[in-house]
């Protein structure tokens, strides 16, 4: 989507493309003038030569990669010739998007001519930017970090990690993190889906898609809500379109009439805010009239009496005043979602980013269980992940909160991947801080999050739980301008003592900082500069080829960890069972490394070999159920999607849909996790009467330890050595694998059969309530649905909630402020900014008002404007008038840069690196608010004020 | 005098190229009419009946090129392109060739209309070497930009067939070149002449008698005639209003660097080609009277001074008055130059 | 021969501008010439829909009968180029032309536009050399059996590009299924290859296009 006035040409040209653009524009200038129009055309074409890449008759190598920009995952074919990328070729056997792409998929092979990057390291000094050898910056660079290390403590020092980055290297983040003693690591997921994988692990287990995007070909139904596909996964769409054109029912519940909801049978306006309601009000419906599946609620679910309760408060005139939904919408929904089953719900950063986000995904799950949508083709609650790779460096522990494979920060997690590691618990513990804080040991303790690392740099250190507060950040492939306060972010970048920045571009963190020194920037390589797998948003895993070296002095991520960890003394330690070729750790050795600890998640399975089979052979798999139907690799599912149970050897074919209790585990399928115990004030948790296909237990049974396996009988199963492996431990500890070997043999999950629960009484609100966001315009309801206590030490900072819904901000900013996402950019929109096919198709930031709205403040088309945020950020954007926003509320997207309250910050850019497009960040005008439960920011409802802006 | 060979050669090439002009253009415009309709409906699928009303119509669109002036349909290209093809470019090629054939059978009927009388010998001042200057600048302008224009219509017909595209790239990139940068110095040059000569080409009543007596061109008859007769005046009054607006019609094309839509573009060029070929059509017949038509009058734009003789069969109000405030007895010149340029009864 | 032609099936086109910078990876054209581009109708409303649109190598095209240099011809494949060593800049097919396919690198005094630029169905152009072809007009992929890239990594199977035939049972297949009227959209006619038609499967076209180079 997009404004309609675009400059024709490139703006601000400054060195690298822009100069040959702008040669390359005059050329054609003068070509077209008076002397070369009347001599003939051969002059111009000389002079235009430079510009292409050039036709080369040297033989093409072809590459097999992967899209790095959405979750989607589609396959493509690189052509190199020479070492240069000359060609890209759709992959129409690829099984996820068959040839297709969207605008940044289709412009992939600009990754290999961009000249947009970050060159080579570089240091700001006296506010200048100078050039560095890689040996100095690493030097420097290091003695600075373990100068913070002596004087602060290891939590001094953040290490933010990156959703960009392959499987291994986020693997490896976490490890250095660990390594450096502390949990103040973490990635994107904590901006993006946090409260999907919290809510949704919480009610049946994973937190991660339980089925396939091709599955979804399947579904009668599919509701979105807070998605929007078109733009942010347009590949998806494809197979939403299948589904459509097959029958389906698409209904789109969103602030916005988004390009989705253009393709869709039923829009319905959203208050933003109120998903809780809004699925509450559903379950009235579905309630009132008995359309829920009680059978598999009884055999299947735990709670959803509490949900019954709930949702009686919720009659349609309350859902109403609350949503803006009337009675008849809601009844229609309603009864489209019954009618047509199985039905998947499909929701993204509209649910998640939401202080009550936790409550909004479960609200979700709930709704997906009362309707028996899950665990059947064609059901479930289809999450669709945001960068390429968030699914996988979530999975790998890239948290503060947890160790690779959700095994936490427990004493015990820490000796099963110390066992690992193979590294003594006693140096493991001497990195770390062993003071005892609010929180407890720092160890064992969550760390501070990407969303509030501000804070942590900000916040009184008396308020802080750990030693100090942050004094170094690293930025390794993070985009600061998609998170909120950028107002406070800019100051407490001015607090730090170190900035390091590693990304294949400067990114907004090298600019919008006031600072003239400490800043260090390392420019790292893409994804397809290097090798390594990439989990998708349906859990499967792809081996990516390398297409191009890296390009300038890029270094690959992996390789400029060793670099640190060797500066910081534990490059021994942490290369122990990874080989490493000059400076660069061997990827496939990480990947058989983590597959040696992530038995939680079945990453276990996926073995170099077995992934780069996969990837040799994606015409085999089918378009319909992403098995093999040929070749060497039949029956098994494309990409091996999570889990993948047992060691390769198992030969385990990889679960395409979770809890599909219709094929045997052996063949995929799975019930829903035990993980909450086995009962609840005397009610049992497990499963109750059903099992899935060729189980040899008949009813519902806890996770399986060695103990278990000798009462069953089936221990001596074990070969001996899996014995002496698996001998007091469980599924998740055995590191033999032959607990779950034998327990799938018998056709059991090794995880347990268990129901799923509406009630997560861990959480701040067991079942899920709906909750005013912080910023209301709707003071009238904040009595009735208030926010949350404030508390006092939460991810070791204090964190507020009723303290800011008191005060009532609706009168100075009347308006709804709501941020999503452009098709043309991703993410910061750094890199895609940076790519000129790209960039031309969107050239300015704007904000979306409604033409009612936009009369009335006397605003009309491609004014500019100021919109000003509740806490007093203010951006200077364009105004686009559009009724795809409802009257009160306005929309700005998040990719935009490089503006800050009206400067432009060009000039800060190391020379020739700048994007493109620059443009205000949608985030300088948000505002505080965060997760009850996983620090997610709150992004989609704040409100501001707007006014035109004179000159 | 000039030989009268050389403009009967130049006649006899023009006539052949306007033929093969017109037996092109007819060739040309024969084959069928395109349907955008059609092409637009097979093109885009999947569309509702109302969608199809919105595509050809609408305003309300968003767009992603960056020169986004040009709607999704441009319902009006294939209208423009029957006015030009069908219409305007045989009609042109006809109007040219007919008046060309039309002259030709009048001269081979009518021939060279001579003086009454034989000349006296004493000339006078009709055109200064301002006069002269600024019609032949005109003059050689109006040519090549006719010969440039009919180029741009009917030359791919014609050069690119007989001379191969070594030649015709070269020749047509020229053309356009000519065309537009000389396009505004015609305009300049002609508003200069038309103010120059506002006055002397005032109607007056007796031009009505010189219409209706068909400006004595055919029989015995001299109408009466000031400076400038009917038919001169009728030139100009054509180059007044038609030149003018060929030449702001030239411009709004040639400089599009206001946001000219394509719609305008359109009504522009056949409002320039209708009125260039006509004006094209009449100058034939201009430079006919003043060649080979009309004794004498050739002599008038080359030196500047007619034969008495001459003025007084042509413009004999003219010659009257010129003669009335001679101050001197006539000896070489008839009339002193001064008094002839001083007095120029329309 | 047989005819080719484009269709966007306006049910399926999510205006992701998948074909624009695919466009863009083929041709590698100037900041500023997008050969494809999206237009939204109804932006934001009910009635919303996206169109991908670019040269439609009309039948009878109008930019052909109006070109004052005749710098354009017809391949036996339908296809409609233009050789920009002829070209001169005048801008007629532009004004000519229903869906605005043409562009000009600028558009300045004296009517200077520059050589004229539009869809070559990635089926280049007259050049003498690869270099050549590609440096002013961009891929050939006609030439290696590849249909236009556009088409072939459109995001949703909206936009096709085949023969004629090909497209019209796709298209006549897809709008059965979705139980719409044929009567809005007229099929396109080319008897010459109609035996290939019923052959290629909904979306597998391009991909067999391409494995058959």
């Amino acid at each position: 989507m997009r404004l309609t006035r675009k400059s024709p040409t490139p703006s601000e040209p400054g060195l690298g493309i822009s100069r040959r653009q702008f040669l390359q524009r005059s050329a054609a200038t003068t070509g077209g003038l008076a002397a070369a129009g009347f001599m003939g055309n051969t002059m111009m074409r000389r002079a235009d030569a430079k510009e292409k890449t050039l036709v080369s008759t040297a033989p093409i190598e072809i590459k097999r990669t992967v899209c790095s920009h959405c979750s989607v995952g589609c396959g493509t074919y690189a052509e190199v010739q020479e070492g240069v990328w000359t060609g890209q070729e759709p992959a129409f056997d690829h099984p996820v998007n068959r040839g297709a792409h969207c605008a940044k998929g289709a412009s992939l092979r600009e990754h290999g001519h961009s000249t947009r990057r970050l060159k080579y390291p570089m240091k700001l000094e006296g506010g200048q930017w100078k050039r560095l050898s890689w040996e100095q910056a690493i030097e420097e660079v290091g003695d600075k970090v373990l100068q913070l290390r002596d004087k602060y403590g290891p939590d001094s020092v953040y290490w933010l990690g990156s959703a960009k980055f392959s499987n291994e290297q986020a693997y490896l983040m976490r490890k250095f993190a660990a390594m450096f003693g502390t949990n103040n690591t973490d990635h994107q997921a904590r901006i993006c889906h946090s409260t999907t994988v919290a809510g949704v692990a919480n009610t049946w287990g994973y937190g991660a898609m339980t089925n396939s995007l091709n599955d979804m070909h399947n579904s009668k139904s599919i509701l979105f809500i807070g998605s929007n596909p078109t733009e942010a996964h347009p590949i998806a769409m494809q197979h939403i379109l299948i589904a459509k054109e097959r029958g389906a029912n698409i209904i789109v519940v969103d602030p916005r009439f988004t390009r989705t909801a253009a393709k869709a049978d039923k829009f319905v306006r959203l208050r933003p805010g109120s998903d809780v309601a809004y699925i509450w009000g559903l379950l009235w419906h579905i309630f009132d009239n008995g359309w829920e599946d009680k059978e598999y609620i009884d055999n299947r679910v735990y709670g959803m009496d509490k949900v019954r309760e709930e949702v009686a408060a919720f009659p349609p005139e309350v859902v109403e005043s609350v949503t803006g939904v009337s009675k008849e919408d809601m009844y229609d929904v309603a009864k489209r979602l019954a009618d047509n089953r199985p039905g998947c719900v499909v929701w993204c950063m509209g649910g998640t980013q939401h202080t009550t986000g936790n409550n909004n995904t479960r609200a979700y799950c709930i709704l997906e269980l009362a309707l028996g949508n899950i665990g059947v083709s064609g059901g479930g609650a289809n999450i669709f992940r945001g960068h390429d790779n968030v699914q996988g460096a979530t999975d790998l522990g890239l948290m503060s909160h947890s160790l690779p494979g959700y095994y936490g920060l427990s004493e015990g997690a820490w000796q099963h991947w110390g066992e690992i590691w193979g590294l003594d618990q006693e140096w493991l513990k001497s990195r770390f801080d062993q003071t005892e804080y609010a929180d407890g040991k720092p160890m064992y303790a969550n760390g501070i999050t990407v969303s509030r690392w501000i804070d942590g740099v900000l916040e009184k250190e008396e308020n802080i739980a750990q030693r100090s507060s942050l004094k170094g950040m690293f930025y390794w492939g993070h985009a600061v301008n998609s998170q909120t306060r950028g107002v406070e972010m800019q100051k407490a970048m001015g607090q730090l003592e170190l900035m390091v920045i590693v990304d294949p571009y400067p990114t907004v963190a090298a600019v919008m900082h006031d600072r003239s020194d400490g800043v260090y920037l390392l420019p790292a390589a893409t994804q397809f500069e290097t090798t390594g797998s990439v989990t998708n948003t349906s859990r499967s895993l792809q081996w990516r080829d390398k297409v191009i070296e890296p390009q300038f002095e890029a270094l690959p991520d992996h390789e400029i960890m060793y670099l640190l960890a060797k500066k910081l003394g534990f490059a021994e330690q942490m290369f122990k069972n990874i080989q490493v070729n000059g400076n660069e750790p061997l990827v496939e050795d990480i990947t058989r490394e983590f597959n040696k600890g992530m038995w939680t998640v079945g990453y276990t399975g996926q073995s170099p070999e077995r992934l780069k089979m996969h990837q040799q052979n994606w015409h085999t798999f089918s378009f319909e159920t992403l098995q093999a139907e040929s070749g060497p690799i039949k029956g098994e599912y494309y990409g091996l999607p999570w889990p993948c149970w047992g060691n390769p050897e198992m030969a385990h074919p990889g679960t395409p849909l979770l809890y599909d209790m219709s094929k045997p585990v052996k063949e995929g399928g799975l019930t829903f996790r035990a993980r909450f115990g086995v009962e609840r004030d005397g009610e049992s948790l497990l499963a109750d009467g059903v099992f899935s296909k060729d189980s040899d237990l008949n009813d519902g049974y806890p996770e399986f330890t060695a103990e278990m396996l000798k009462q069953l009988g089936w221990w001596e199963e074990l070969t001996d050595e899996e014995k002496t492996a698996a001998e007091g431990k469980n599924w998740k500890t055995d590191l033999s694998g032959g607990i779950q070997r034998v327990v799938i043999d018998h056709g059991c999950a090794p995880f347990g059969n268990a129901k799923a629960r509406c009630e997560v009484w861990t959480f701040p609100d067991p079942i899920p309530k709906h909750r005013e966001p912080l910023y209301t315009p709707r003071r009238d309801l904040v009595k009735e649905y208030p926010t949350w206590e404030d508390m006092q030490s939460f991810y070791r900072l204090p964190t507020l909630y009723r303290s800011i819904q008191e005060e009532d901000f609706s009168e100075r900013y009347p308006l709804t402020l709501t941020s999503g996402r452009l098709v043309e950019y991703e993410g910061g929109g750094e890199e895609t900014r940076s790519m000129s096919w790209l960039a031309e198709l969107q050239q300015e930031m704007f904000v979306e008002i409604n033409p009612e709205m936009a009369k009335e403040l006397g605003i009309a088309n491609d004014d500019m404007v100021w919109v000003e945020g509740a806490e007093q950020g203010r951006v200077r954007v364009k105004a686009m008038v559009t009724p795809r926003v409802g009257r009160d509320v306005v929309f700005m997207p998040f990719h935009f840069g490089g503006m800050f309250q009206g400067k432009s910050l060009h000039d800060r850019y190391p020379e020739g690196s700048a994007p493109y497009v620059l443009g205000e960040s949608a985030n300088t005008a948000t505002t505080y608010g965060y997760d009850s439960v996983t620090q997610m920011q709150e992004t989609k409802v704040t409100l501001c004020r707007i006014e035109k802006a004179t000159a | 005098m000039t030989s009268v060979l050389t403009p009967l050669l130049w006649y006899r090439r023009l006539l052949g190229l306007a033929l093969m002009l017109l037996l092109t253009c007819v060739f040309a415009t024969s084959t069928l009419a395109a349907d955008p309709e059609a092409e637009i409906k097979q093109a885009i699928g999947g569309a509702s009946q109302e969608t199809w009303q919105d595509i050809g119509s609408t305003d309300d669109y968003i767009d992603t090129r960056a020169d986004s002036s040009y709607n999704l349909i441009n319902a009006s290209g294939e209208t423009w392109r029957q006015i030009r093809n069908t219409w305007v470019s045989p009609g042109g090629a006809i109007a040219i060739v007919g008046v060309l054939a039309i002259l030709i059978v009048f001269y081979l009927v009518v021939g060279t209309k001579t003086l009454d009388e034989p000349r006296t010998g004493r000339l006078i001042l009709r055109w200064t070497a301002l006069e002269r200057a600024l019609h032949w600048t005109l003059a050689t302008l109006f040519i090549l930009l006719a010969l440039t224009g009919l180029n741009l219509l009917f030359g791919k017909f014609v050069f690119r067939p007989l001379f191969g595209d070594g030649f015709w790239a070269p020749m047509i990139a020229g053309t356009k070149f000519v065309h537009n940068y000389l396009g505004p110095l015609f305009g300049i040059v002609l508003i200069t002449m038309l103010a120059k000569w506002l006055t002397i080409n005032l109607p007056k009543k007796h031009d009505l008698t010189w219409f209706k007596q068909g400006g004595g061109i055919v029989g015995k008859a001299h109408p009466p005639a000031g400076f400038a007769n009917g038919g001169e005046k009728g030139w100009y009054w054509l180059l007044a209003s038609v030149g003018l607006v060929v030449v702001v019609t030239g411009l709004v094309m040639d400089f599009p660097i206001f946001g000219q839509s394509r719609d305008t573009m359109q009504w522009m060029n056949v409002i320039h080609a209708v009125g260039s070929l006509g004006l094209m059509a009449v100058a034939l017949g201009h430079i006919y009277i003043g060649t080979l038509g009309m004794e004498g009058a050739f002599d008038a734009m080359k030196s500047g001074y007619v034969d008495e003789t001459w003025a007084k069969q042509h413009h004999s109000l003219w010659y009257e008055e010129v003669m009335n405030k001679a101050d001197t007895a006539p000896q070489e010149k008839a009339v002193d130059d001064a008094t002839a340029k001083a007095h120029r009864p329309n | 021969m047989t005819k080719m032609k484009f269709v966007c099936d306006a049910e399926r086109c999510i205006e992701c501008n998948g074909c624009v910078t695919a466009c863009k990876n083929a041709n590698e054209t100037d900041w500023g010439i997008q050969r494809r581009r999206l237009v939204t109708i109804d932006d934001g409303q009910p009635t919303e829909v996206s169109i991908s649109v670019a040269c439609m190598h009309c039948d009878d095209a109008p930019c052909m009968a109006v070109c004052p240099t005749d710098c354009f011809y017809k391949t036996d494949d339908g296809i409609v180029l233009h050789d920009k060593d002829l070209c001169i800049g005048c801008g007629y097919c532009l004004y000519a032309c229903p869906f605005g396919a043409p562009q000009f690198p600028k558009q300045s005094a004296f009517g200077e536009r520059g050589k004229m630029d539009k869809c070559t169905y990635c089926a280049g152009g007259p050049a003498d050399t690869k270099e050549e072809e590609y440096e002013k007009y961009g891929a050939n992929r006609i030439a290696e059996g590849k249909l236009p890239l556009c088409a072939e990594m459109c995001a949703t199977k909206a936009l096709m590009a085949g023969p004629t035939d090909a497209l019209t049972d796709i298209f006549r297949e897809r709008m059965e299924k979705r139980g719409q009227s044929l009567a809005a959209w007229e099929p396109m006619q080319d008897d010459q290859s109609r035996e290939t038609a019923a052959t290629l499967n909904l979306d597998r076209m391009a991909y067999d296009a391409s494995r058959q180079a």
